[in-house]
């Protein structure tokens, strides 16, 4: 079904990791940005 | 010795600023979103630009950039900037800020029941047609994850799990992104067709549609009530993929690899597999709701905006995103036979997701 190229690349350890890095990173930075948006530190008016 | 070091770190580098230029490429085309959105209601009077909303925008001219960076060679050189899953999951934790916690706590049992049962007949039904198809086992657990529970996402964490390889995930991810792309619009479309609630329909958006950025553009276009079910839903079935993952790595190592001693996943691969920012969702909901109990109605509501905003710019980054990373080619590789068992598994989806949305959610209100 797939190229024997294909066949000899390694297996996707590393996308599984990335991903489970992007999920704190995103949680981080979301929790960050809702509470310098309710301490005032990002006004209304400043997100175009 | 100098020049050998050299060598090896300047491809890591290039990679690291071609990443850069990759977000900077999302941020522009993003901006242009954002611009089209306020200008073209403005420039064309009548309903149809009026109704055009942002994830068109977004994903129109994600397709556009991709087929430019593509013809002149750079996407896959910038492809480390474009972060769908990063985009879309900061701006759902940031989408909890807009919803009452008590609307999550009482969606939540339904959302679970639909989360339940579908993933498990869909799945089921995919596992067996690709089987009866003579797909490769890993090929199965991806093609399986990813229509059964949330696209992408799924299939990486079951990628994981299965140890498939690299073009087994890219070829899935594409499909996923095939069937997202259209359904974008057919669902929303179809659910004013056969006139459904918001919530209903949101709660159908959310069990049907796999990715979950394709779920949030299609709930943003039919409405923030439906919306903000279709988050919720579509967040239950993020949380269940640990479940799933402890159930596929333990039936490749016992039943399908046999690996001589191997151990039974417990609890820790559970917590490791979990979408940690489902926690972020819960939690945004939990610090607007405490806030706006401590505010006038009027300043909470213009502060909570300003969380909306920044959710919305997250969301067109990731849609802008799904539009950068859609690849034909990885597509062709595979042959026709995963592309029959991802439709019919798609359909199976559809139909069971419109059922139970039925059944949980009418009656419901955000």
């Amino acid at each position: 079904m797939f190229s024997m190229k294909c066949m000899t690349e390694p297996p996707t350890r590393q996308e599984s990791r990335t991903q489970f890095n992007e999920d704190w990173a995103a949680t981080v930075i979301g929790l960050v940005l809702l509470v310098l948006v309710i301490v005032g530190v990002i006004p209304p008016g400043l997100i175009p | 010795m100098t020049g050998t070091r050299s060598q090896a770190q300047s491809p890591a580098r290039n990679a690291g600023l071609h990443a850069v230029l990759g977000v900077v490429v999302v941020l522009v085309l993003g901006a242009a979103t954002r611009f089209l959105e306020k200008n073209v209601p403005v420039w064309f009077e009548g309903d149809v630009a009026k109704a055009i909303e942002y994830p068109v925008y977004a994903i129109v001219l994600g397709l556009i950039g991709n087929a430019i960076l593509t013809a002149t060679g750079w996407r896959e050189r910038l492809e480390g900037g474009f972060r769908t899953e990063f985009f879309i999951k900061t701006g759902l934790v940031l989408l909890g800020a807009s919803i009452n916690l008590k609307v999550i706590v009482t969606a939540a049992g339904p959302a679970v029941i639909q989360g339940i049962l579908l993933i498990t007949s869909v799945f089921l039904f995919t596992w067996w047609l690709a089987g009866r198809l003579g797909i490769d086992d890993k090929l199965r657990a991806l093609l399986s994850s990813a229509v059964s529970i949330c696209g992408v996402s799924a299939a990486i964490a079951a990628a994981g799990a299965v140890q498939a390889r690299k073009e087994q995930l890219a070829y899935t991810a594409s499909l996923v992104i095939a069937f997202a792309l259209p359904s974008i619009f057919l669902v929303p479309w179809l659910a004013s067709v056969f006139g459904l609630s918001d919530e209903v329909a949101g709660a159908w958006i959310g069990g049907n549609i796999d990715t979950t950025a394709a779920v949030t553009a299609a709930g943003a276009l039919v409405g923030e009530d439906a919306l903000a079910v279709a988050s919720i839903v579509k967040v239950t079935q993020n949380a269940l993929i640990g479940i799933v993952v402890i159930a596929l790595t333990a039936w490749f190592a016992f039943r399908v690899e046999r690996t001589p001693g191997a151990k039974a996943p417990g609890i820790g691969e559970f917590w490791t597999r979990f979408p940690k920012f489902v926690l972020g969702f819960v939690a945004a909901s939990v610090i607007a709701t405490w806030y706006l109990g401590t505010v006038p109605a009027a300043d909470g509501k213009e502060v909570i905006a300003v969380a909306n905003d920044l959710r919305v710019w997250f969301l067109i980054l990731a849609f802008v995103s799904i539009g950068l990373e859609f690849k034909v080619s990885s597509l062709r590789e595979a042959g026709w036979r995963p592309v029959v068992v991802f439709g019919s598994a798609a359909v199976l989806n559809l139909v069971l997701a419109l059922g139970l949305a039925l059944l949980l959610f009418s009656g419901f209100t955000v």
